[in-house]
């Protein structure tokens, strides 16, 4: 099921959280209610830890991670890496990566298999995201962006790309990934999808703009509740070329 | 998307407001005083621009209402209609368009009064000439004062218009009066329609809002049409006709089958059939209300045939929507009373309305490129590998006995909310560290330790590398351990070379026992120096023995030795002599009472003995042999020297004693007085 949250007014709560299948990562605010908002629905189940990243809370946008590993960039502080590894099951690797592009959370997008990155990523990084989160790597493009993990998001059961990605990349991304994808949007037409929400096997959270008809197209394609992503042009079909066209 | 909101139009002023609002607003912003002995042409300058200002802002509130009321033209059809039967297209234009008169008389009147007024040859003129125009400005507005009083009132009524989007999926609800249309609408919205059992209690449009499919839906509550000419029809009923007329919406027709509302069968029959062109192209649907009274079955014969042949009408325009003529919609019933088919209703008026939308939008241009978003692409299998989801064992549990109730975990929330809310409670980020033991959660960790960073030198294989070393030394201290034992051996002393150490050790405490008492008597006795007393024999008690020898009596001359000796003793520094000569002089005087002989002696002692421990500084130019200078002039130069090379240059460019100064930059000899002749600089 997908919660609509905000984090302190701002909408865009994939920036300030990272969401995986083994542990979620959520900024420091300056009240409790974000956090207790994944809280709720995670904390029976993975760890939900509060952490900054180079002393910011754009977390979600920093770093990249699946339940396998978490990659750090190289602004971070050795006293939130210690953190992090304290709060960490053994199992996940925390490591930091000394690549010039520090935004990992927006160059790297993946699911616990699979991995798109931004395609002047280093050689070295590249080899660390293969060894770290344990995915097949692959350079990308989505829809002409080359920041790929702004405008994707995807868990191992479905994916969200940006909304003028075309029919064709959409089956080429969607044999890439091996999950069934959509062109879509949040927050009331967002196109940064990756900003706007996180998502992981089971449970998702959007910015508390998104619609109704947004978030219907979320939970089928990301199999958030009984619904298929086959009713996105069965059942909603109507609807959503109502709203769209 | 245009928005049509009158709620923003601006107040309209009456005609007496209006003018005052104009003339004072001149009376503020343009300059008051004039003279008579001023030049004629500032005079004129001073008058015109009176009267310009006045026409500037007459012409300009003018324009705005004209910019800001709606051109019934330009808006939407349903708007345009709507406005048209509420307040008459006639007059509205009418007095929209006096307005614009107005705009231009005044403009003209102040063109020709601007234009007098460069031929006003004196004061009183122009001012007279001030007065006739703005006089006829104002004349003119007054004349306008019916209009204005009618734009005020249609703004006010405008503003209270339900916010129709015409482009919105609608659902309009129409029938003859009292048949239940209201009840429909406050039951699918949130709408709150006054319900009253007469006829025409609705008397204006109403809009609410409903979901259906995750979208929304505005309906609209339209007043009951009575059948009866067009011509006939007043401006209540006439509010359904445009809405009816304009907007693309499904249409519910309400039929009232119990007949409770006043109303029969046949006589609603006749309306659906005289105003059934108004449905044309739009998703109909006949609703019969009130089946708890009156079951749709239990209907005599031509009632039924009535209705029937409605049902029949409204297939038709499916039929030319190119729809299926067997659609079961088109016939409902329902009982606003018992709830009974009200949401049948609702929802195949919105599945209609969405059919006939998206089959319209689907032929349009702008499909093509969101094509995209309607399409799921399913991966084609690229290799053999499983890549199964992840779901943690406990999140299928939960969602297998989703029945019972989860209790209720106790959020970071609800304890910020105990501990005095945001900003006063801070949770602790170590509470749910995964550490091998709980009490080292709250372990205070160092960042840096000596100078270096903690963090550096973390490693976490440190225990194993601790028992590695432990193991290594281990091995040496075995291999080593004869010759450890070899040298403990040789610490093992015979009885007669302990004896021996016994007594050097006892010797040596000894002698620094005899120095230390030495150290302590030496200071306290008066000392002669080494060379006369290679003996160590002149002590005090010898010169009093030797005085006394002599026939004399020592005493004063002991207490003298001993009173010195102890003068000397711990001085501290004080102040320098120079500074108080006198005072040093006046205790040397004698008090010569002699009553305390002991401390008198000792008084004085210390005085004397202070003159002379006290050195007087060196003057800074003396020379002292073995400092290498000629003379005090020298030694003056290469003081000088060394302390020029001490002081640090000044790089901070601040302003120091080598900058040029001006001491004043406006000397007032030079700026003040009167000028008679020569210029400002030379005087």
């Amino acid at each position: 099921m997908a919660t609509r949250v905000q984090f302190e007014n701002s909408c865009e709560v994939g920036v300030f959280s990272k969401l995986t299948n083994a542990y979620c990562l959520v900024a420091i605010g300056g009240s409790e209610n974000f956090y207790s908002a994944y809280e709720a629905e995670l904390a029976d189940v993975i760890p939900v830890i509060k952490t900054s990243i180079a002393g910011t809370r754009i977390i979600g946008r920093l770093c990249a991670g699946n339940k396998n590993g978490l990659l750090l960039p190289h602004n971070t502080t050795d006293q939130e890496l210690h953190h992090l590894r304290n709060c960490l099951p053994d199992q996940v690797v925390v490591q930091r990566v000394d690549e010039r592009l520090s935004a990992l959370g927006k160059c790297v997008a993946c699911n616990d298999h699979v991995a798109l990155t931004h395609t002047d990523l280093d050689r070295e990084t590249e080899e660390l995201i293969a060894d770290i989160l344990g995915v097949e790597v692959f350079r990308q493009t989505i829809a002409g962006n080359i920041l790929v993990g702004s405008y994707c998001t995807f868990s191992n059961r479905g994916g969200l790309v940006h909304p003028h990605t075309s029919v064709e990349d959409l089956d080429e991304l969607s044999t890439l990934l091996q999950v069934p994808l959509v062109a879509g949007t949040v927050n009331r037409g967002s196109e940064v999808i990756a900003a706007g929400m996180t998502v992981n096997d089971w449970t998702g959270f959007c910015g508390s703009d998104t619609t109704a008809t947004e978030l219907s197209v979320i939970e089928s394609v990301f199999k958030l509740r009984e619904a298929q992503p086959s009713s996105i042009v069965d059942d909603m079909r109507k609807s959503l070329i109502d709203s769209f066209v | 998307m245009v928005q049509y909101n009158f709620k923003k139009i601006t107040v309209v002023p009456s005609c007496k407001d209006f003018i005052d609002i104009v003339l004072s607003r001149t009376q503020r912003q343009t300059p008051t005083v004039v003279h008579k002995g001023y030049a004629i042409n500032r005079i004129r300058q001073f008058y015109m621009r009176k009267v310009r200002y006045t026409q500037e802002n007459f012409s300009e509130k003018l324009s705005a209402i004209i910019l800001e009321f709606p051109r019934l033209d330009d808006i939407h059809p349903f708007y345009g209609d709507l406005l048209h039967v509420l307040y008459n297209k006639d007059h509205y234009k009418l007095a929209l368009g006096q307005i614009n008169t107005a705009k231009n008389i005044i403009t003209k009147i102040s063109k020709d009064y601007v234009k007098l007024l460069k031929y006003g040859d004196s004061l009183y003129r122009c001012k007279c000439l001030k007065v006739a125009a703005l006089g006829r400005m104002s004349t003119v507005i007054k004349r306008i004062g019916p209009s204005l009083a009618y734009l005020e009132q249609i703004r006010q009524h405008m503003a209270r218009l339900p916010s129709i989007d015409p482009n919105e999926r609608t659902i309009l609800i129409c029938g003859y009066p009292n048949v239940g249309k209201s009840s429909f609408i406050n039951k699918i919205t949130r709408a709150d329609v006054d319900v009253q059992p007469y006829a025409f209690t609705t008397k204006s449009l109403f809009v609410g809002h409903t979901d259906y499919k995750y979208l929304r839906y505005q309906v609209i509550d339209t007043p009951g049409i009575l059948d009866r000419p067009f011509e006939d029809r007043n401006i209540i009923e006439m509010c359904s006709i445009t809405a009816l007329a304009h907007l693309r919406s499904a249409v519910l027709f309400f039929l009232d089958i119990s007949g409770s509302c006043g109303y029969t069968i046949a006589q609603q029959a006749a309306l659906f059939h005289s105003i059934k062109s108004l449905f044309m192209n739009k998703p109909l649907i006949i609703v019969c209300n009130k089946i708890d009274l009156q079951p749709l079955d239990a209907l005599p014969e031509e009632d039924r045939k009535l209705v029937m042949e409605m049902k029949s009408e409204a297939a038709k325009t499916i039929v030319a929507q190119g729809g299926d003529v067997k659609d079961d919609n088109v016939l409902l019933s329902m009982s606003t009373l018992t709830e009974d088919g009200v949401i049948a209703v609702k929802n195949a008026a919105c599945d209609r309305l969405l059919d006939q939308r998206v089959q319209i939008k689907m032929n349009s241009k702008r499909m093509s490129s969101c094509l995209n978003r309607f399409h799921v692409a399913e991966p084609k299998p690229r290799d053999n590998k499983e890549r199964p989801p992840c779901i943690p064992q406990a999140i299928l549990e939960a969602r297998a006995k989703k029945s019972a109730e989860k209790e209720k975990r106790k959020l970071e929330k609800d304890l910020e909310e105990e501990n005095g809310g945001a900003g006063v409670y801070s949770a602790s980020l170590k509470k749910h560290y995964i550490l091998a033991n709980d009490e080292w959660k709250e372990d205070i960790m160092p960042e840096i330790l000596d100078g270096h960073n903690v963090y550096d030198f973390v490693d976490p294989d440190i225990l194993q590398r601790l028992e590695e070393l432990e193991h290594e030394e281990g091995m040496r201290m075995e291999s080593e351990g004869v010759e450890v034992e070899m040298d403990g051996l040789d610490l093992e002393l015979t009885p007669e070379e302990k004896e021996a150490l016994a007594a050097i050790r006892r010797k040596k405490s000894l002698m620094v026992q005899e120095h230390r008492i030495k150290k302590s008597t030496a200071e306290s006795r008066p000392i002669v120096p080494r060379k006369f007393d290679k003996d160590r024999k002149f002590t005090s008690e010898r010169m009093g023995r030797q005085l006394s020898s002599l026939g004399m009596d020592p005493s004063a001359a002991i207490d003298r030795v001993r009173g010195r000796s102890l003068s000397r003793k711990g001085r501290k520094r004080d102040r320098s002599l120079a500074n108080d000569d006198n005072g040093s002089e006046a205790m040397d005087v004698d008090d010569g009472d002699g009553s305390n002989k002991k401390m008198r002696i000792r008084s004085r002692s210390r005085s004397m003995s202070m003159s002379r421990s006290r050195s007087r500084s060196r003057p800074p130019g003396e020379v002292v042999p073995g400092e290498g200078f000629k003379d005090s002039a020298q030694k003056l130069t290469a003081l000088k020297i060394a302390k020029k090379s001490v002081k640090m240059r000044n790089k901070d460019a601040r302003r120091g004693e080598a900058d040029r100064v001006i001491p004043n930059l406006k000397p007032k000899h030079l700026f003040s007085g009167k000028r008679s002749i020569g210029k400002t600089q030379r005087r």
